[in-house]
C-alpha cells in the first residue's frame, strides 16, 4: 500500500467543509461587489524579492529553486503580491481602485488547531485613496461581512500605528531595542516591557506611557491616557486620524464592534497608518487583521496609498460550524434509461439536484438504500 | 469559554499553595482547592463565575494559548521552554528558581566553550540547545523526563541543564553549577483573544493582582 501520509500542517477539504467555505466566499464575494470591488487571482508563487518587499519573514516561508537558479516563494499573504501586480498594470488606470482575492496561502509555521501551513484569506484592498473615509469604508465592511456570516459575537481591535511609531522616535532608542519593544508590547509581556524600558536612557513619562500600550483598550477614551502623545505632532496627528476614521465608523454604523487598542501593531511589517484585528470569544486567535500600508506600492515604483484586510477562512469555518440543511435532493431510477433521463432532466431545469442510479438497481433496493438519509426523494419509473 | 465566566489554569506542585493565597487576597473564591486535591475543576458562581482548572505546570500554557483557560498561573521556566503564544502579564514573585548548566565536581572550573559537541541531558531541550547555539556552541541534547541529576553518575550525558532553587539536589549528586542561564519566578499568563473580549473582567483582576504583588 501506498504512504498516506500528508506534509505537515496541510489538510484534505471535505464536501461538507467545502460547502461551508464556498458559502462564506460567495457572502463575502457579494458583499465586496456591491461595494465596486473586484477580484483578481495572482501566480501562486512570487520571487523572493518581491515577497521579501513585504518586510523579512524568511523563516515561515516556503522557499524552493526553479531551473534557472532563480529562488521562489510559496505566497505568504496576498498584499504584496496586490501592490506589485498594481504597480504593473493599473499605474495607468483612474483610481481610487478597489480589488479582492479568495485564495491560498502559504506559511510555515507550527500546525495546530486554526493555524495551517496552507490557509484560505478573503480581503481587499482599497488602493489610491488615503484619508479616513477610505480606512473606515474597509473597516466597515470587515465588520459587515462577518455579521453577513452570522458571526454576532466578535471585535474589531484599532490602533494607528504612528502613535507607537511617534514614541519611539521621540528618544535614543537603538534599532534593535525598538524591534524588542514592538514585540513585548504585541505579545503583551508586562513583565519584560517594564523591565526593559528601565534600563533605556528615556523619559520617566515615556517609559510609562509605552508600558501603558498593552493594556489600553476600550472606546476613545483610552486615548486621552497617554499624556506623553501631546508632545509629539505625529503622535497628535495620528491620534486625530483614529478619532476621524472613528467617527466615520459611527456613521456607518457599525461602532458597537470596534474598540481601540493600543497593543495591536500587527506582525507585518509594511503597515503605515490604521491596524486592526478581529476576534471572537469563541475562538482563541485572531480571525481577520489589516490596515493601511501607503510605502508598500512605492517599493514596486508606484508610489500609491493603500488599506485593506484578509479574513482567515480556516479559522471562521470552526467559529460558525455548518449551520444549514443539507438541501434536498432527488435519486431517479428506473429501467428504461431515456425515461429515466427524461425526469432528471426535468427535474434539473427546475433547479433540484437529481442524482441518476447507474446502478440499475429495483425500487426495493434503492428504498432500502435511501433508509435514514432524509433529505433524498426517490423516483422511480416503472415500465417501458 | 463561556461568555462571562473566567477559566484559570492553576499549576498543581508546589506552587498551589502560594497560588491559592494569592487569589485569596485578590478576593477570589478557592474553597476546597487544597483540602480536595483530587479534583480537578472547581467552579464558583458569582459574577463573574469562575472556573479553576488544576494541572501540571508543563499543560497550563497549552490550556491558555487555545483558550480553553483564559488566564494560567506558572513558572517562567516552563514558558520559556514552551515558547507558546500566550500574554505574560504579572510576574508573582514567588516560586523563585534558575536555570543552570551543572558538571560533575571533577569537572569543575571548565571552560563553557569545552563543552562544545559534548551530551547534556535535561528536561528542558529548547532552553538548552538556545542557550549553546547564542554562545555558539552545538551540543547532543538528552531529553529526559526526569531525576536529571542521575544521567552524568550514569554516564549517560556529559553535562546537565536543570532549574535549582537552592542547589541542594545538585550537591546531593556530586554536581556543581557552571553557569547560570536565566532567573525564573511565577507568573500569571493570559490568552490573547480572552483578554480583549474579557477586558473588562480581566483588567481590574490584573490590575489587582499586580497591586498585591507590588504590596508585599
Amino acid at each position: 500500500m501506498r504512504n498516506r501520509e500528508i506534509p505537515k500542517g496541510l489538510r484534505d477539504l471535505l464536501p461538507d467543509e467545502m460547502k461551508t467555505r464556498r458559502k462564506l466566499e460567495k457572502k463575502a464575494a457579494d458583499l465586496f461587489t456591491s461595494f465596486g470591488y473586484e477580484e483578481v487571482s495572482t501566480p501562486t508563487f512570487e520571487l523572493l524579492e518581491v515577497v521579501e518587499a513585504g518586510g523579512n519573514m524568511r523563516e515561515k516561508l516556503f522557499l524552493f529553486m526553479d531551473r534557472e537558479g532563480g529562488i521562489l516563494s510559496l505566497r505568504p499573504e496576498m498584499t504584496v503580491s496586490i501592490a506589485r501586480l498594481a504597480a504593473t498594470h493599473l499605474q495607468d488606470e483612474k483610481l481610487p481602485r478597489r480589488l479582492y482575492y479568495s485564495t491560498n496561502v502559504f506559511r510555515h509555521v507550527q500546525p495546530h488547531l486554526a493555524q495551517y501551513r496552507e490557509f484560505w484569506q478573503t480581503g481587499i484592498e482599497l488602493l489610491g485613496a488615503s484619508g479616513p473615509w477610505a480606512d473606515a469604508e474597509v473597516i466597515s465592511l470587515a465588520v459587515k461581512v462577518m455579521l453577513d456570516f452570522g458571526v454576532n459575537n466578535f471585535i474589531v481591535s484599532l490602533n494607528q500605528i504612528g502613535i507607537f511609531n511617534s514614541l519611539l522616535e521621540d528618544s535614543a532608542i537603538e534599532m534593535e531595542d525598538k524591534d524588542l519593544i514592538r514585540k513585548l508590547v504585541e505579545k503583551k509581556d508586562l513583565v519584560e516591557l517594564p523591565r526593559m524600558l528601565e534600563k533605556l536612557p528615556i523619559n520617566d513619562l515615556l517609559k510609562e506611557t509605552i508600558a501603558m500600550l498593552p493594556t489600553l483598550h476600550g472606546g476613545l477614551e483610552v486615548l486621552n491616557k497617554l499624556p506623553y502623545l501631546e508632545k509629539n505632532p505625529h503622535a497628535v496627528q495620528a491620534v486625530e486620524e483614529l478619532i476621524q476614521i472613528y467617527a466615520a465608523l459611527q456613521s456607518m454604523g457599525v461602532q458597537d464592534q470596534i474598540l481601540v487598542d493600543m497593543g495591536v501593531l500587527r506582525g507585518l511589517d509594511y503597515y503605515t497608518g490604521v491596524v486592526f484585528e478581529g476576534f471572537s470569544p469563541d475562538l482563541g486567535y485572531g480571525l481577520l487583521g489589516g490596515g493601511r500600508y501607503d510605502r508598500l506600492l512605492s517599493q514596486f515604483g508606484f508610489p500609491c496609498p493603500a488599506t485593506g484586510f484578509a479574513l482567515g477562512m480556516d479559522r471562521l469555518t470552526l467559529v460558525l460550524k455548518n449551520q444549514e440543511k443539507e438541501p434536498p435532493r432527488y435519486l431517479v431510477g428506473g429501467t428504461n434509461l431515456q425515461a429515466v433521463l427524461r425526469k432528471a432532466d426535468a427535474l434539473r431545469t427546475e433547479g433540484k439536484i437529481v442524482e441518476l442510479d447507474v446502478e440499475r438497481l429495483s425500487r426495493e433496493s434503492l428504498q432500502e438504500t435511501l433508509a435514514g438519509r432524509d433529505h433524498y426523494t426517490l423516483i422511480y419509473i416503472d415500465g417501458e | 469559554m463561556q461568555d462571562n465566566c473566567l477559566t484559570i489554569a492553576l499549576s498543581k506542585g508546589t506552587l498551589l499553595n502560594p497560588t491559592v493565597g494569592l487569589l485569596e487576597s485578590a478576593g477570589l473564591p478557592s474553597d476546597g482547592i487544597i483540602s480536595e486535591s483530587r479534583n480537578m475543576v472547581f467552579d464558583f458562581p458569582g459574577n463573574p463565575p469562575i472556573k479553576y482548572i488544576i494541572c501540571r505546570p508543563t499543560d497550563v500554557p497549552a490550556y491558555v494559548e487555545h483558550g480553553a483557560a483564559d488566564l494560567g498561573i506558572v513558572g517562567k521556566d516552563v514558558i520559556v521552554e514552551q515558547g507558546r503564544d500566550v500574554f505574560e502579564m504579572v510576574d508573582l514573585g514567588y516560586g523563585y528558581c534558575r536555570f543552570v548548566v551543572a558538571v560533575p565536581a571533577e569537572m569543575q572550573g571548565i571552560s563553557l566553550k569545552d563543552l562544545n559537541y559534548k551530551r547534556v541531558a535535561t528536561k528542558f531541550p529548547n532552553t538548552a540547545e538556545n542557550f549553546f547555539r547564542q554562545q555558539g556552541l552545538q551540543v547532543e541534547v538528552i531529553k529526559l523526563h526526569g531525576n536529571i541529576e542521575l544521567a552524568p553518575l550514569m554516564g549517560l550525558s556529559d553535562v546537565i541543564v536543570d532549574i535549582v532553587s537552592s542547589g541542594r539536589t545538585l550537591r546531593e549528586n556530586n554536581l556543581v553549577e557552571l553557569v547560570s542561564i536565566m532567573d525564573s519566578t511565577t507568573r500569571m499568563i493570559g490568552n490573547r483573544v480572552s483578554y480583549r473580549t474579557k477586558y473588562d473582567t480581566i483588567q481590574p483582576l490584573l490590575e489587582k493582582i499586580r497591586g498585591l504583588v507590588k504590596g508585599n
